[in-house]
This record gives structure tokens, sequence and C-alpha cells, in this order.
């Protein structure tokens, strides 16, 4: 994440109404074109009105689109998605091919993404399948005919050799070959 | 936004009519004196009134109601009549008060026919679907819980919520209500069965209300109130009737933190038919029968 994402509003990946478990369903409802019939920053919207908007409109039937003209004011992609929510895009001087591309982005989201940035790019409700930990997860089965208080699990679970055998041990040694050192003298 | 804009025009206008009146002036290189104050003022005013009210979606000047109803049925991927369509959104109360404007201008007017009838048959065909899919694999009880738990108003409106359904609804009140909501859901149900096989209904209530349960349990929508005497109920008819509790194992006792792990054991083969936890023996006891009666099922 860099500094320009700090002000920017987390979120996580969602589906709205578990979209796509049964059937899916295009979360654009409808869009509107608005643009201006003779100024030059309309001319792809235009353009693309004249040529793609058929074929675009064919190919998305569930996506009302609404054309507007308007004297003199900016073009602008005005989409609705079915959670209510309203986006703008101003379309000025968007050539043809830039128009499609942001009707294909709006038809494929379901909201309005700007200003949002993802946490994560996976997300679950459901973190673990195993469960959580418990004291009695991998318990020895032996406890289970144990009477307590018990001498022997009580004592320390001491596996390697104490300091003072050591010690011990080393003293021995030292002993033996003092005594073989005289008998060599 | 829009007061922002609706500010700025009007302060644009009194920009306009003071610099033709007093000043007949050019543009002015500063704002105004009297500009922020104006600002701060309608601001402080829009903040008592509070924000307009939503306003209806066919109110807009760029609707088409036709186009709308092509586009639902797109929607949904359904082949609908659209006559039955068109009737699955009208409320009762909106067709009544229609055919009250409509007879006092003109004795011959034909009502709109109102979606009563259909929500009926849909809200049939909902449950039945559901509660056939569910009694496969549980009893009437969990069956009945589950299909209460999908069949609510409030499900059913936020299924039809993400169907698009909002704005095509006609009614009296605005936003319409929740119930209004799950109504039209269950009328658009009842508008597919004239228009569709049954095969198709059943598809769409799977498609949209019985998939609400993904990702949820089963268990945590029905709780019986005493689960231990409800397994051993359950036991008896598959002639299982000797159920022995154990304690397994328990830890920190006689503190705050106290646990207890109880097991449920069929005495006769030894084999263990739940295990539970709690904060004493008798919630661990009832967690360890739950725990048995999910097991049976899954």
């Amino acid at each position: 994440m860099s500094n320009s994402h700090l002000f920017l509003k987390p979120a996580f990946i969602t589906t709205p109404g578990q979209n796509g478990v049964g059937r899916y369903v295009c979360q654009l409802q409808r869009v509107v074109l608005k643009f201006c019939k003779s100024h030059g920053a309309s001319r792809g919207m235009r353009e693309f009105i004249e040529s793609d908007l058929i074929n675009f409109v064919k190919n998305s039937p569930e996506v009302a689109v609404y054309l507007k003209p308007r004297r003199h004011r900016s073009p602008i992609i005005k989409a609705e998605y079915l959670n209510g929510e309203t986006q703008w895009i101003n379309a000025s001087n968007f050539t043809q091919e830039e128009v499609l591309k942001w009707l294909f982005l709006v038809k494929s989201q379901a909201s309005n993404r700007t200003g949002i940035r993802l946490r994560k790019l996976l997300h679950t409700d459901h973190p673990s399948i195993q469960g959580p930990w418990t004291p009695y997860l991998f318990r020895d089965p032996k406890l289970n005919l144990t009477t307590f208080p018990n001498e022997e699990l009580s004592q320390a679970d001491v596996q390697d050799e104490t300091a003072t055998v050591k010690l011990l041990k080393l003293f021995q040694l030292q002993k033996i070959e003092d005594l073989n050192e005289k008998r060599a003298e | 936004m829009s007061f922002w804009r609706q500010s700025l025009k009007l302060a644009n206008r009194l920009i306009s009519h003071n610099s033709k009146s007093i000043f007949h002036a050019t543009n002015s290189r500063n704002f105004h004196r009297w500009v922020s104050p104006t600002l701060r003022e309608l601001s402080r005013r829009r903040k008592i009134v509070g924000p307009d009210p939503e306003k209806p979606r066919s109110t807009y000047l760029e609707w088409n109601y036709d186009v709308e109803i092509h586009c639902f049925g797109k929607r949904v991927g359904e082949n609908f009549d659209e006559k039955v369509l068109r009737e699955a959104f009208i409320q009762r109360e909106w067709a009544n008060l229609q055919e009250f404007k409509g007879k006092a201008e003109d004795e011959s007017f034909i009502p709109p026919q109102h979606n009563y009838e259909l929500v009926q048959e849909g809200f049939k065909l909902i449950k039945d679907h559901i509660q056939d899919i569910y009694s496969k694999t549980y009893t009437i009880d969990i069956v009945n819980a589950v299909c209460d738990y999908l069949t609510t108003d409030e499900m059913l409106a936020h299924v039809a919520k993400y169907l698009g359904v909002k704005d095509l609804i006609k009614s009296v009140e605005f936003p319409p209500s929740t119930k209004t909501l799950a109504d039209t859901f269950k009328a658009i149900v009842g508008a597919l069965s004239y228009s569709a096989d049954p095969e198709r209904v059943k598809l769409f209530v799977n498609d949209f209300v019985v998939c609400q349960m993904n990702g949820k349990d089963v268990y945590d929508i029905w709780t019986p109130d005493n689960p231990y005497d409800y397994l051993l109920k359950l036991l008896q008819e598959k002639g299982i009737t000797n159920v022995e509790p154990r304690l397994c194992n328990q830890s920190a006792t006689n503190t705050i933190l106290a646990n207890y792990q109880v097991g449920l054991y069929n005495s006769e083969d030894k084999s263990c038919l739940g295990l539970g936890w709690g904060e004493n023996i008798q919630i661990a006891k009832n967690s360890a029968a739950l725990d048995a009666i999910q097991r049976i099922y899954n």
C-alpha cells in the first residue's frame, strides 16, 4: 500500500445477496448516457451511440439504457446499480472505445468502487473449518485412568542429565586418571 | 452535491444581478464579502431542514416502464408473460386508489389488476418447494424452522432488493416497505408459474431463496429448547435406548473459567454419539446432545 492509498476507504470483497450461488444477476440495472449533440467533448460518445450502442444493448438486455441529449454540457455516463448506488463518470473527450470500456466496467461491477481499496484479494466468512483449540485436544489417553495427585506426574519433567550428575561423572573420571598416573610412577 | 450546485446557482444569480443593476462592471477578480456568509446561511438552513426526501426513479425524465419491465425479465433470466409480470408489481392499495380516481372521472374506467392472488399463489409455491427440499434430510421441526426463516419478510425483501424490484413496484408508499418488497417477490414467483413450467419455478426458488442458506448452518437457525430430551426421542425412533452421558474432561473447576467436556455414548456398542463443552456439566450435556443431533443428520 502506497501513500496515495492512505485515505481510500478499506473494504473486503463481497457479493451482494449470494449472487452467483444460484444464478448470476447483472448488478447494473440502468445506464444513462448524457451528451451534447454539437459540442466537441461529446464526439466520442456520439460516435459510440451511432455505431456501438445497438450491439451493446443486444448483448446486455438486462441493462436499461437511456440517452439524454443536453445542450453544451459535458458527456456523462451515469450508472445505477441494484444496491441503489449511482456512479457518474465524466466522459468528456472520451473516444468511442473508451466509452465502451467504461460501460463494460460498470456492467461487470456490483457497486461504485471508486475511492475504495481492497484490504485483501480474498475473503471468507469462515476462516477455520477445524474449530477452535480446546485444552482437551491431543490429550494423552493414559491420563483418563490416572488418579490425582500422582507422585510420578508431579515430578519435574527432566530429560537431560543435570549439572550435578555431569560434575559427579567428571569427578569420577578425574579420580581414575589420578590413580592411573600414580601407578605409572 | 445538488445542494452546492443550487447554492452556487443562487450565488451566480446574485452576482450577475448585482453586477448588472448596481455596478455595470465586468468580471471582478475577488469574491464579494457577502458570498461566504450567504453560503454559510444556506448550509445552516439546509442542516435544519434535512436532506431532500428520496424521489422515486419513475419521476425522473429518463424513465421508460416498458423497457424496465423487459430488462427485469432478462435480468432474472426468465421468459415472463408480460401482462402477468406487470400485474405482479401492482399493489392492491395502489390499484384501489387508481380505481377510485378513474371512476370519479369516467364510469367506464377499467381498474388495473393487482397482485393479491399472485402473492398467495407465489407464497405457497415458495413454501412447498423449500419444504420438499429440506424434508429429504431433516425432520419436520427443522424443515418448518428453515422454511419460516427463509420466508420471513426481511429475507424475501432482501432477495427482491437485489433483483431491482424497488423501482418497478407500483404502491402508495415510497420507498416501498419490507412487506411490499417481500409481497412483490412472492407475486413474481406466482407470475412465473403462469409463464413457465413448474420445474422452472422450482429452479427460480432454488436459485434465489434456497441459496440464501449458503454459508449458514441449519443448527444456527433451529435449536430445540431441551436438546437432551429431543435427542433421546430421536434415538428411540432409531432403536437406541441406552444413552450414557460421561464426563470426559474437566479443567479449572471451582473457578470462574471452569470448563467441562461431556460425551454421550451408546452403552450397547460403546460408540460415541456426541461431544460437548460447557461451563457446567448441565450445559456441556446439552451441547453434547446438540452435537449428537447434528451427527445424526450429517
